[in-house]
C-alpha cells in the first residue's frame, strides 16, 4: 500500500457477451437470523442466537458468492466435507435446571472446550488426510488450536454410538481449549452483517462472556442437489447459546428477576440485518400449562397470555404459539428503527416456580482410586423425575426397557482394562448379558491411537440408578510428550450419553412460516447429554533429570578412569624410598605445612614427613603447579570462548 | 610427587667401584618405558577416539552446491538475460532506397535507444529490411538467419492501408506474416507505407496491432526519411522490446505473480452501508464472458483463478468532503492511503489459495447514502474518469456510484448492477490489471516523435505485450530464484548447527537445473518453455527456502555439547594429558641421568 496510483483509463473496447437474464429465475443464497430467549427456573435467562445461511446447489461454490461466506464454501469444496460441526464451549450445561429433554439442550449443550466432528465425502483411504487438513484449516480460520486434533491419538472413528451413522465420520475434542473473543470474532465474520447490524449486534463481548454458559457452534451440511452435474448446496448453521444472570434489585424475594434485552446485553436491537430473509425474536415460557390451558381461543385470552397476573411483556407479540407445556411468543423486528429500538422486557409479578423437562437419566462421571499408578472411571446414571421416561421406551416381551448409548474416548495414556467393566443396576452388579445390549471397543495403541468405547445399555424402566466402572493404568509419556503445564494433569474428554429411543421436539400445533430456528425446534432431535471432563494427574518426571544423569555418570566415569590411570603409573618402591629419605630431615616450614594439610584432611600427622629439599624449591614447585593449573583453566576458557562465538 | 623424587638406584652395588656416582644426577640402569608406553597409548587412543565422537554429535547437512549458487547469481547479475528477437522492417512504396543503408541506420537507432537500458529481459535482435518500390519490386537485406521466412514480395498493397479500418489492416498483416513466427524467437515487423499523395494530408499515422505488427502510413515519407527511420527504431525498442512501459513506472521486480506461479483474482463488491441500498452482481457471467479470455491469454505466465464475494457494512476508513461545484463528495488523492479499511474489509480469501499464491484484491466500493456520489480527485483538481486507483502488489479499488443517490424509502432497495455497468467496471479492472503488470492502461503511446495508436485486444493483452511479459517474467523469476538461493546459501553457511534435509538439497539441485534450462531456452528463443522452467526454478527455490525443516536449528548446540561432555572429558583429559606429560618429562630426566652416568663411566 505504499504507492497508490490513480488510474486514468481510456476504456478498452470489450466485446459484450453479456446476455441479461433476470435474476429472479434462479435460486439465491439466503440468510436468516433469530434469537430465542427463555427464562430458566434458577433465575437465569437463556439466549440462543441462531443464524442460518443457505447456498443453493451451484457449480460456482468456493468461487462466486453473494451472502454465503466464501471461506466456508472453499473449505467444503477443498476437503469434501459432507457434514461438520464445530463447537466452542465454556462452562457446563446444568441439565437439572436448564433442561435436558428439549431440542435446545440436546443440540446446544456441548462439552467444555472444542468439539469437532465431520463426515467426509471421500474414499475411505483419504478420510484421515482430509480430517488432518480440515483441522489445520479450521484452526487458522477460528484462531484456535484445533490443529491438535490432527494427531491420530486425539481423534476417533465412532461407529454407532455417536449419532450420525457413517464410516467416514471422525470425532475429536479438546477439553482444555480456552474459548474467548478471538474465537467469536472470526465466527461473526462469517455472518453477512457481522455484529454491525441486526440481532448479532447484541453480542456485547463483556456481557456474553460474563454468562454462566457460553457455547458457540457452527454446523454445516451439504444438501444433495439431485441434479446431474450440479454440485450440492450448503447449509451453514451458526448458533450461540449463552446463559446469563439478569441483574436483580430485590435479592431474596422469590419473584423471578425482571429483565429486558437491554439489561441482559447492554444493547438494544436497532433493526434487523437488512440482508436477512427473516429476523425474529422468540420468547419461550415454560411451565405455564397448568395456568392457561383451559381455553384461550378468543382474542381476549390471547391478550391475557402476555399481560397477566404472573408476568407482563413490554411488547405485544406478533404471534403466540402453544405447545404441550410451553408458550412461544414471536416478535418480528422489522419495524424497529434507530428511533424506536426493539427492547423486549419481561416483568414478573408473582413468584412462579416451574421445572424443566429432564432427560430420562442424569449422567455424571468421576474418578476412583488414588495414586499415580492406577485408577477407575465410573459413570453414574441416575433416574430423574421425568414424566417422559416411558414415552420413548419400548415394551419388548412385556417388560419396559430404556436404552442408553454411552460413547467415550480414552487417550492412550489411560490404559483401560476392558475386562474390568462392571455394571451396577440399582446397586446390584449385573453381568454383561443382562443389560449390555451392544458394545464396541477399539483399544488404544501406545502413542498411535486413542481408545474408544461405545456401548448400548438396556435398562429396566424402573431403574433408580445405574453405574459403570472400568479400571485403568496410567501410562508413561515420553519426556517430549508432556504439555507445558504437565503438573496440572491430563483431561479425559467428556463421555456422551444419548438415548436412542428418545427424541426431543417442540410440538406446536399451529403451522408457521419456515423460519429456520422454528423448524429446528420442531425437528426431532436425539436426547443427549455430555458428562464432565475428568482431570487425571499423571506422574510427571523431573524434567532436568537427563542432565543430572549425564553429569553423574560422567563424573563417576571420570573418577574411575583417573584413578585407574594413576594406579597404573604408580611407582610404589620409589615412593617408599622417598618417604624414608624424607623422614631424615624436617624443615620448620615444611612441618607447619604438613600439619596444616593434615588438619585440613582430618588425619593424624604422618610423622616422618619432611622434604629433602629446601623450602624455596618446594615453593617453586608449588608455583609451577599453580601456574600449570592456571594455564589449563585459561586454555579451557579460551577454547570455550572460541567455540561459543563462531564467526 | 614423582618429579621431586630422586631416583635411588636399587642396584647400588657399583657405588663402591665408582666413587663419583651421584645418585641425584645419575643412574646406572636404563630408564624403563612401561609407564610411558601406557600413558601415551591412552592419550593416543583418546585422540583417535575424538573423530568418532565428533562424528556422533554431528548433525546431518545435505551438501548444497554453494559454489554453483554463487556462480549462478553472479552470472545473472553480470550478464542480463537476453532473448533473440527478429525485427523486420518493410518499406512499401519507396523508390530509391538501399535496404542495407536503411538497415544500418535503423540498427544505429535501435542501439542508441537501447544503450542506457541493457536491462534483463530485453532483446538480442536481428534486423532485416525489405524495400518494395511502387512497382512491387523488392530488394532486401541478406538475412543472417536462414530459417526466417522471407516476406513475399508484393503481397502488401498500398491501398489496403488507406481504406480499411485498423483492425482489418491488422488482420490482413497477420495473414501476410503468418507462418513467420516460431523460428528462433518471435518476429516483429513494422510496415512503412509511403502513400501516393492522395488527399494532400501531411499526417503520419502510426498504429501498433494486436499481434506483432505495426505500421506507419503517410504520404511523402520518402522525403522525411530520417524521421521515418527514427520512428521505426522507436517502435522496435520502446514498444516491441519494452512493451511501452515508462521508465520509473512499476518495475519488473514487482511482478504480481505468486512464487508457485499462481494468481488469485479476488473480486469483492463492498456495500458500505446496506441500510441505504444493497447492490449485487452476477459475477459468474462476467467471469465466464470477460475474464476467461484474459486468464487464458495469461496462462503461460501465471495460473489465474477468479473468485468473487459481496461484503456488507464496509465503510472506508477516511472521510470525504462535499464539493458544491460538482455536487458530489470528493476524496483527494493524498488521502488514498487511508481509503482501504483493513479492519472492516474482510477481503481475505482462505482455502482457495495455497500458501504462496499471489492474491490480487479488486474491490468495487459502493458508497453509503451519506457520501453519495463519491468521486476521486486527481492532484490537478480534475475528477478521475475511472474513479479508481491501484496499489501495486495489492490490487485495485473502484468507486462505483449508484445511479440515483436519493433513497427515500424506509427499506433499503435491493438492486443488481446492470450488465452494462458491470462491463464498464470490468474494463476499468482490466486497465488496473494491466497497470499492475506495468503496462499502460491507455491505448496510445506517446513519445517525442509522435504518438502511436495501440490496438487493444479483447483478451486484455496483445501478443507482443504477452511476449514482453513472458520475457520480463522469466527474468524476474530467474532473478528471484538466484536471490532466494543466494540467501539460502548464506543462511546455511552462517548457521553451522542447522539441520539440512536431503529434500532441501534436492530442491536446490532441481531449482539450479531448471534455472540453467530456462537460461538455455531463453537463448534459443523458447519463450513459453523458458517462462515455465524459470517459474519452476523460482518455485523450487522458494520451496527449499521455506521448507518446514529449514529453521530446525539443532538444539544440540555447542553449548549443550560442552555441558554434556565436559563432566567426563575435562577431568579425564586432565588426567591423561598430565600423566603422559609427566611420564615423558621423567623419562627424559632419567635418560639424561643415565647418559651422564654412561659418560662418567666412559671417562672413568
Amino acid at each position: 500500500m505504499a504507492r497508490l496510483i490513480l488510474t486514468w483509463i481510456s476504456l478498452l473496447i470489450l466485446q459484450s457477451y453479456l446476455i441479461p437474464i433476470a435474476f429472479g429465475s434462479k435460486e439465491v443464497e439466503e440468510f436468516s437470523e433469530a434469537l430465542l430467549l427463555k427464562p430458566l427456573p434458577d433465575r437465569k435467562v437463556l439466549a440462543h442466537f441462531h443464524f442460518e445461511n443457505r447456498a443453493p446447489p451451484s457449480n460456482s461454490h468456493g468461487r462466486h458468492h453473494h451472502l454465503f461466506p466464501k471461506a466456508i464454501s472453499q473449505l467444503v469444496q477443498k476437503f469434501r466435507v459432507k457434514e461438520m460441526e464445530l463447537s466452542f464451549t465454556q462452562g457446563r450445561w446444568n441439565h437439572e435446571q436448564w433442561g435436558g429433554f428439549d431440542p435446545l439442550s440436546s443440540m446446544n449443550a456441548k462439552p467444555v472446550g472444542v468439539e469437532l466432528w465431520a463426515v467426509f465425502d471421500v474414499p475411505h483411504s483419504e478420510v484421515d488426510t482430509s480430517w488432518k487438513n480440515l483441522t489445520h484449516a479450521l484452526s487458522g480460520l477460528f484462531c484456535a488450536s484445533i490443529n491438535f486434533l490432527e494427531s491420530s491419538t486425539s481423534y476417533a472413528t465412532p461407529t454407532w454410538g455417536f449419532g450420525p451413522n457413517s464410516d467416514k465420520l471422525r470425532y475429536g475434542s479438546l477439553p482444555r481449549e480456552a474459548v474467548c473473543t478471538e474465537n467469536l470474532t472470526p465466527w461473526l465474520k462469517l455472518l453477512p452483517c457481522r455484529d454491525k447490524d441486526g440481532i448479532s449486534a447484541l453480542m456485547n463481548r463483556p456481557s456474553v462472556y460474563r454468562g454462566f454458559y457460553h457455547s458457540q457452534r457452527l454446523h454445516l451440511s451439504t444438501v444433495e442437489s439431485g441434479q446431474e452435474g450440479l454440485a450440492s448446496g450448503i447449509v451453514l448453521e451458526q448458533t450461540l447459546t449463552v446463559v446469563l444472570q439478569p441483574e436483580t434489585l430485590f435479592v431474596g424475594t422469590n419473584i423471578q428477576p425482571t429483565w429486558s434485552i437491554n439489561s441482559l446485553f447492554g444493547r438494544k436491537v436497532v433493526g434487523r440485518c437488512v440482508l436477512a430473509k427473516s429476523s425474529n425474536v422468540y420468547l419461550q415460557m415454560e411451565g405455564l400449562s397448568g395456568h392457561e390451558s383451559k381455553n384461550m381461543d378468543t382474542e381476549m385470552e390471547a391478550h391475557e397470555l402476555w399481560k397477566n397476573a404472573d408476568f407482563e411483556l413490554s411488547l405485544k407479540p406478533d404471534r403466540i404459539l402453544r405447545e404441550i407445556n410451553s408458550f412461544l411468543f414471536i416478535f418480528d423486528i422489522d419495524i424497529s428503527s434507530d428511533s424506536e429500538p426493539f427492547d423486549l422486557g419481561l416483568t414478573w409479578k408473582l413468584p412462579v416456580k416451574w421445572s424443566c423437562q429432564q432427560a430420562p437419566l442424569h449422567a455424571s462421571r468421576f474418578l476412583m482410586g488414588s495414586g499415580n499408578e492406577r485408577g477407575a472411571i465410573a459413570i453414574l446414571l441416575k433416574a430423574t423425575d421425568s414424566q417422559d421416561k416411558l414415552s420413548g421406551s419400548d415394551l419388548t416381551n412385556g417388560c419396559c426397557t430404556l436404552k442408553a448409548n454411552i460413547f467415550q474416548i480414552f487417550p492412550w495414556y489411560i490404559k483401560v482394562y476392558y475386562h474390568t467393566l462392571q455394571i451396577f443396576v440399582d446397586q446390584q452388579e449385573k453381568t454383561g448379558m443382562e443389560v449390555l445390549k451392544k458394545i464396541n471397543v477399539s483399544p488404544s495403541t501406545d502413542k498411535m491411537s486413542s481408545g474408544m468405547m461405545e456401548m448400548m445399555l438396556e435398562l429396566p424402566c424402573q431403574v433408580k440408578s445405574a453405574a459403570i466402572s472400568i479400571e485403568y493404568d496410567k501410562g508413561f509419556l515420553h519426556i517430549d510428550e508432556y504439555p507445558p503445564d504437565a503438573n496440572q494433569g491430563f483431561d479425559i474428554p467428556s463421555a456422551l450419553i444419548s438415548f436412542p429411543d428418545h427424541h426431543a421436539s417442540l410440538d406446536f400445533k399451529e403451522e408457521l412460516s419456515k423460519s429456520p430456528l422454528f423448524s429446528k425446534l420442531k425437528e426431532k432431535s436425539l436426547v443427549r447429554s455430555y458428562t464432565e471432563v475428568l482431570l487425571v494427574p499423571l506422574t510427571t518426571p523431573d524434567f532436568s533429570m537427563p542432565y543430572n544423569v549425564i553429569t553423574i555418570t560422567c563424573t563417576v566415569f571420570a573418577l574411575y578412569f583417573g584413578s585407574l590411570l594413576n594406579v597404573l603409573r604408580r611407582r610404589i618402591g620409589e615412593e617408599e624410598r622417598f618417604l624414608k629419605s624424607q623422614g631424615k630431615k624436617t624443615g620448620g616450614l615444611k612441618k607447619m605445612l604438613s600439619r596444616l594439610v593434615a588438619k585440613i584432611r582430618g588425619r593424624p600427622i604422618e610423622e616422618p614427613s619432611s622434604s629433602t629439599e629446601s623450602p624455596e624449591a618446594r615453593s617453586s614447585v608449588f608455583s609451577s603447579k599453580l601456574f600449570f593449573k592456571f594455564i589449563l583453566v585459561a586454555g579451557a576458557a579460551a577454547a570455550w570462548q572460541y567455540f561459543s562465538t563462531d564467526k | 610427587m614423582e618429579e621431586i623424587s630422586d631416583h635411588l638406584n636399587p642396584t647400588s652395588d657399583t657405588s663402591g667401584l665408582m666413587p663419583e656416582f651421584d645418585p641425584k644426577t645419575m643412574r646406572s640402569s636404563k630408564p624403563g618405558l612401561k609407564r610411558l608406553f601406557i600413558t601415551t597409548t591412552v592419550l593416543f587412543s583418546f585422540l583417535l577416539g575424538l573423530p568418532f565422537l565428533w562424528k556422533t554429535v554431528e548433525i546431518y547437512r545435505s551438501p548444497l552446491p554453494f559454489h554453483d549458487i554463487d556462480s549462478l547469481s553472479n552470472q545473472i547479475e553480470s550478464t542480463p538475460l537476453r532473448f533473440p528477437c527478429s525485427f523486420h522492417a518493410v518499406f512499401v512504396g519507396f523508390q530509391s532506397t538501399d535496404p542495407d543503408k536503411l538497415r544500418s541506420e535503423i540498427q544505429d537507432g535501435i542501439k542508441q535507444l537501447t544503450q542506457p537500458s541493457s536491462q534483463c529481459g530485453s532483446c538480442d535482435f536481428s534486423l532485416s529490411v525489405t524495400v518494395q518500390n511502387p512497382d512491387d519490386h523488392c530488394s532486401e537485406t541478406l538475412t543472417s538467419d536462414p530459417s526466417m521466412c522471407s516476406y513475399r514480395c508484393g503481397v502488401i498493397k498500398r491501398n489496403v492501408f488507406g481504406a480499411g479500418s485498423d483492425v482489418a489492416v491488422d488482420e490482413s498483416l497477420a495473414d501476410v506474416f503468418s507462418g513467420c513466427s516460431g523460428h528462433g524467437g518471435k518476429m516483429y515487423s513494422v510496415v512503412v507505407v509511403n502513400e501516393e499523395n492522395a488527399n494532400g494530408e501531411d499526417e503520419v499515422k502510426a498504429v501498433v496491432g494486436k499481434r506483432r505488427h505495426a505500421w506507419i502510413v503517410g504520404s511523402g515519407l520518402e522525403e522525411r526519411y530520417g524521421d521515418v527511420v527514427a520512428r521505426v527504431s522507436e517502435i522496435f525498442v520502446k514498444v516491441f522490446m519494452n512493451g511501452g512501459m515508462e521508465e520509473g513506472s512499476i518495475h519488473g521486480e514487482f511482478m504480481p505473480v505468486g512464487s508457485d506461479g499462481r494468481i488469485v483474482l479476488s473480486f469483492s463488491l463492498l456495500n458500505s452501508n446496506p441500510r441505504d441500498w444493497i447492490y449485487d452482481w452476477d459475477f459468474q457471467r462476467i467471469d465466464e464472458a470477460l475474464l476467461a479470455p484474459v486468464t487464458k491469454a495469461l496462462a503461460p505466465i501465471a495460473n489465474i483463478s477468479v473468485e468473487s464475494q459481496v461484503l456488507y457494512h464496509t465503510p472506508k476508513s477516511s472521510f470525504s468532503s462535499w464539493d458544491e461545484k460538482i455536487q458530489s463528495y470528493i476524496f483527494k488523492t493524498s488521502d488514498l492511503p487511508f481509503f482501504v479499511n483493513s479492519n472492516e474489509w474482510h477481503l481475505d480469501t482462505s482455502a482457495g489459495a495455497s500458501g504462496r499464491s499471489k492474491i490480487l484484491q479488486f474491490v468495487v466500493y459502493i458508497p453509503s447514502g451519506k457520501e453519495c456520489p463519491l468521486h476521486l480527485q486527481l492532484p490537478n483538481g480534475e475528477i478521475s474518469k475511472t474513479n479508481g486507483f491501484i496499489s501495486p502488489m495489492w490490487g485495485g479499488v473502484i468507486v462505483w456510484n449508484p445511479g440515483n443517490c436519493e433513497n427515500d424509502s424506509e427499506r433499503p432497495s435491493r438492486n443488481t448492477i446492470s450488465p452494462q455497468d458491470l462491463e464498464r467496471i470490468v474494463e476499468v479492472f482490466l486497465g488496473q490489471f494491466r497497470q499492475l503488470f506495468g503496462f499502460k492502461s491507455e491505448a496510445i503511446y506517446t513519445s517525442g516523435l509522435g504518438s502511436y495508436k495501440i490496438l487493444p485486444s479483447e483478451r486484455g493483452f496483445t501478443e507482443w505485450e504477452l511476449d514482453v511479459l513472458s520475457r520480463k517474467h522469466t527474468c524476474f523469476n530467474l532473478h528471484s530464484c538466484s536471490t532466494t538461493l543466494g540467501s539460502l546459501s548464506r543462511l546455511v553457511q552462517s548457521l553451522p548447527r542447522m539441520i539440512i534435509k536431503d529434500e532441501i538439497g534436492e530442491q536446490v539441485k532441481y531449482s539450479m537445473k531448471a534455472a540453467k534450462l530456462a537460461q538455455s531456452n531463453a537463448s534459443t528463443g523458447g519463450y513459453s518453455s523458458s517462462a515455465s522452467s524459470s517459474r519452476e526454478a523460482r518455485s523450487l527455490a522458494e520451496n527449499a527456502f521455506f521448507h518446514p525443516s529449514i529453521m530446525s536449528v539443532s538444539y544440540f548446540s555447542y553449548e549443550h555439547c560442552f555441558a554434556v561432555y565436559s563432566p567426563f572429558f575435562l577431568p579425564v583429559v586432565g588426567h591423561v594429558v598430565l600423566a603422559a606429560l609427566r611420564e615423558w618429562k621423567r623419562y627424559k630426566q632419567e635418560k639424561a641421568k643415565y647418559s651422564t652416568w654412561l659418560a662418567r663411566k666412559k671417562t672413568a
